[in-house]
Formats: structure tokens, C-alpha cells, sequence
């Protein structure tokens, strides 16, 4: 066996006869047993009369897809607005962490861990309700685009860190043996290839970010979910609608995460997540 | 009000807030992991169709917005015959997009190994259950000591979606609009559940790194 053999196949010798019988028996009472557990759904589906043309058809109308894509354009506008801020802002916290100077570095050290350890559903809230009370006004755009940034950006920095750890310690060694300042061995050495390895994980990042825009109900920001919501009152057609909706955001995040990993791939690099981060 | 007035007059309600937080992070974690295990003996099943039903599954819930899920367990199961109460709702869906993270961390966990390591455990004579047993388990698991941190700490975070359910006693999450609708608490009880939620993650990440110093592998 090659290296480029999966684990999951190594697992398993080459089947003989007898294995190949039985694993021919499983696969046969899987595709039952799978078919059956689908059949189930469509049933449950069926009975309750949710099959009914009445909540599905308007799916044919050009206006119900016009104001789903409108509220579509609403979660891009707030992902690539909050997506943007908390790249600068996380390279910001990063770059306040690795510098030389103590305070600043731990400053920068809790507000990073503060926010990656806040729901941001906690930091909407704290949008919505606190800062209202004293007296500032924002538009909902900002009450839901701040908040998630926010939250993004604790994460974002552990992974900008984590593209500067890659960078291997002989060349800033190197640097700093010609001379060079803390500052310009950041700029000229250490950031271009940090910021390389970790593009794919910015662009998986970005789900995060998505999913987060999910709540722009709260603030009454018209997202794809807001919009879905209008359509489900007009349309009295909820089960339908949710599930689209559902299946819409299955459908981005899912081209997203993938095309992070194509890019890992095509740069031969990872995709640090927050799961392979240190916890604090 | 000032975060000492907050915790006077709601003191019992954070203290039942943030246990119930803690006890639905628990059960959460701990269902996740179960169903997480579950989908990854799957995914590595020789049988085809159960591998693809484990990656379906995965992909839909790692890629699902909790909030989605959680309207349509609340509001369109109901339509199809199912009614569950706000609370199981919750702990469902958190589960289920758990468990989905869980598998990707097993998963990683198995291919860290190497085909190697099976393929010489082979040759000495083991048998399948004996590869798995002493070799892929132990080693995935030490493996994922530090990604499972991460998915508590994550878990935690998640449950804040019970703030968009009626819950008695709210979470943490939640507590911030309770608070605020009874009384003028302004910052101070945004202050007191980010406290919580800080706390809890702290001491999670702290026990979480100490396990994963003790048993990681160094390859």
C-alpha cells in the first residue's frame, strides 16, 4: 500500500470472498435501511399535507426568489463587511501581541481571549439593548455587522498567530543578525508568508462569519432568515420556506469550506480552524 | 445599576442561569460526542452506503446555521408531527451540530495516525478489532484531547442560541434581555454573564491543555 492510501481504507485488508459476501449483505441492508429512514421523512411530509402544491409552488415565482436574493445580498453585504473588519482587526490584536512591548502584547492578549470567548449572540445583544440605553443611535446594519466582527476577530487573530508561528524562527534570527528592527523583520519577513499560509483559513472563517449573520432577526436587519420570515407570513407556507432557507445556507457554507480546503490543498498549506487553536 | 446592584436584586436567577448554562453545555458535549462517535464508525465502515450517509450527515450539520436548525425544530416540526419542548429542541440541535464537529475531529484523529502504523500492526498479526482497539483508539483519542477543548469551549458558546427560546431560568445569553426588560441595568448585566461565560472558558482551556500536556503524542 502507497501513503496516498486513505485511513479509512487501510483500515481494512483486501476482503476475501467471505468478507466480500458480507460486506455485499450490509451495503444491501444499509441502502434498505437508509431508503426506508428517507421514505419515513417524505411520509411524515405526505400525511401532514405538507407535500401540498399550495407550499411549494410560489418557489416558481420570480418575485419570491427576487426578495430571497435581496435578503441574500443583505447577509453578503454584512459577512463581507464584518468578514473585512475583523481581518484588520484581528491582525491588529495579533500584531499588538507579538511586539516587543509587554503591556501592549497582554492588552491585546485579553481583549483577543475576551472575545473568542463570547458568544456573539451575547455581543448582539450588547449592541441591541445596552448601547441604546445610553443614547446611542446606530443603524441595524451596524448593530448586527459590529458585533459579529468582534466576535470573528478574537478567532481571527489566534489564526494570523498561528500562520506567524509557521514561519520558520532561522529567518527571523537571520533578520535580526543583519540588523534588521522588530518592525521591519514583521513587515518585510514574517507578515507576506503569514499572510499567505492563512488565506485558506480566513476563507473558512468566513463561515463562521455567515452562520453568525443568521440572527440579523434580532436587530431587524432584512437578511435571507429575516426575509424568510416576511415570506412565511405572506405565503403561510413556513415548513416549506425553513427548510429552503436551511438548504440555501447548507449550500453556501458548504462552497465555502470547500473551496478553503481546495486552496489548502493548491498552496500546501492547513486550514487552522478554532478547534486546532490553544483552547486560551 | 451598577454590577453590585444586578447581583443583588438577580443574584438567585444568574446563579440558576449560569448552572443551567453549565448543565446544558454538559449534556450537549457529552450527546455530541456519543452521536459523533457513532457518525465516524460509519464514515469508516466498509460498507459504502453507511460511509456516504456519515458524510452527508456531517456535511449538513457542520454546515448549518444553528439558528436555522433550531426554527425549524421549533416551528416546522410541529407541522410534521413532531412537538418537542423548547428545551429539547435546543438540546437537539446543539447536539446534532456537535456531534458533527465531533466526527471531523475523530476523523482527523484516525488519519494523523498513518497507514503505516495499521499496516505493520497487520504484519505482527493482529486482528481488526485489536488495530482498533490498541492502535487507532488510543492514539485518536490522545490526538484530539486539545480539538475537543476547543469543541466544549464551542459548545458553550452555542448554547447562547437558548436566549431565542422561551427557557425558565434563561441561559446567559438570555439573562442580558431578562434583565434588561425588568429593570435599567444598562451594561451591567452584559458585564456579569461575559464574566460567566470568560470564566467558564478559561478554566475549560486551562484542564483542557493540562490533559493534552500529559497524554499528547509527539510525533
Amino acid at each position: 500500500m502507497s501513503a496516498t492510501v486513505s485511513m479509512r481504507d487501510a483500515l481494512y485488508e483486501a476482503p476475501g470472498p467471505k468478507t466480500r459476501k458480507r460486506v455485499l449483505v450490509g451495503t444491501a441492508i444499509s441502502l434498505v435501511l437508509l431508503a426506508l429512514g428517507i421514505a419515513f421523512v417524505i411520509r411524515q411530509f405526505y400525511i401532514n399535507d405538507q407535500l401540498n402544491p399550495k407550499y411549494w409552488s410560489f418557489f416558481g415565482r420570480w418575485t419570491t426568489w427576487r426578495f430571497l436574493l435581496k435578503g441574500l445580498w443583505g447577509t453578503i453585504k454584512v459577512a463581507a463587511t464584518a468578514g473585512v473588519i475583523a481581518m484588520a482587526l484581528g491582525l491588529l490584536l495579533m500584531l499588538g501581541r507579538i511586539s516587543p512591548n509587554k503591556l501592549l502584547s497582554s492588552a491585546c492578549h485579553v481583549i483577543t481571549e475576551i472575545f473568542r470567548s463570547l458568544p456573539s449572540l451575547l455581543l448582539i445583544y450588547f449592541f441591541f439593548l445596552v448601547i441604546p440605553k445610553y443614547g446611542i443611535r446606530m443603524p441595524s446594519f451596524w448593530m448586527i455587522t459590529i458585533p459579529v466582527s468582534l466576535a470573528a476577530s478574537g478567532v481571527l487573530a489566534e489564526v494570523f498567530r498561528a500562520g506567524v508561528n509557521a514561519v520558520p524562527k532561522g529567518q527571523v534570527e537571520a533578520a535580526m543578525s543583519l540588523g534588521m528592527t522588530h518592525g521591519k523583520i514583521t513587515r518585510k519577513i514574517v507578515l507576506p508568508q503569514a499572510l499567505k499560509i492563512v488565506i485558506p483559513s480566513l476563507v473558512s472563517q468566513l463561515v463562521v462569519v455567515v452562520k453568525d449573520t443568521t440572527v440579523a432577526y434580532v436587530v431587524s436587519y432584512p437578511d435571507l432568515m429575516q426575509n424568510a420570515r416576511v415570506l412565511i407570513s405572506n405565503y403561510d407556507a413556513l415548513v416549506s420556506m425553513y427548510f429552503v432557507v436551511a438548504i440555501i445556507y447548507i449550500a453556501i457554507n458548504y462552497a465555502t469550506n470547500q473551496f478553503s480546503v481546495y486552496l489548502a490543498h493548491r498552496m500546501g498549506t492547513q486550514v487552522v480552524s478554532r478547534m486546532d487553536e490553544n483552547p486560551v | 445599576m451598577g454590577v453590585s446592584e444586578v447581583f443583588a436584586e438577580f443574584g438567585d436567577v444568574y446563579l440558576q442561569s449560569l448552572l443551567s448554562t453549565w448543565l446544558m453545555t454538559a449534556v450537549c458535549f457529552a450527546g455530541g460526542l456519543a452521536l459523533g462517535i457513532l457518525a465516524t464508525v460509519l464514515r469508516v465502515s466498509p460498507i459504502k452506503p453507511l460511509r456516504v450517509a456519515g458524510d452527508i450527515y456531517v456535511q449538513l450539520f457542520r454546515n448549518i446555521p444553528t439558528v436555522s436548525l433550531l426554527v425549524i425544530f421549533v416551528y416546522a416540526l410541529p407541522y410534521l408531527g413532531l412537538m418537542l419542548s423548547y428545551r429539547t429542541c435546543l438540546l437537539a440541535c446543539v447536539i446534532l451540530v456537535v456531534s458533527s464537529f465531533a466526527s471531523e475531529n475523530f476523523m482527523s484523529g484516525i488519519n494523523a495516525i498513518g497507514a503505516g502504523q495499521i499496516e505493520a500492526a497487520r504484519s505482527i498479526g493482529l486482528s481488526f478489532v485489536q488495530i482498533i482497539r490498541l492502535i487507532v483508539i488510543p492514539q485518536s483519542l490522545r490526538t484530539t484531547v486539545l480539538p475537543m477543548t476547543n469543541l466544549l469551549i464551542a459548545t458553550l458558546l452555542t448554547t447562547a442560541m437558548g436566549s431565542q427560546v422561551p427557557l425558565t431560568p434563561p441561559e446567559l445569553t438570555g439573562m442580558v434581555n431578562y434583565v434588561n426588560s425588568r429593570s435599567v441595568a444598562g451594561i451591567s448585566a452584559f458585564v456579569l454573564s461575559a464574566i460567566c461565560y470568560a470564566g467558564t472558558s478559561v478554566v475549560i482551556g486551562f484542564l483542557g491543555n493540562k490533559l493534552d500536556e500529559k497524554v499528547r503524542i509527539v510525533r
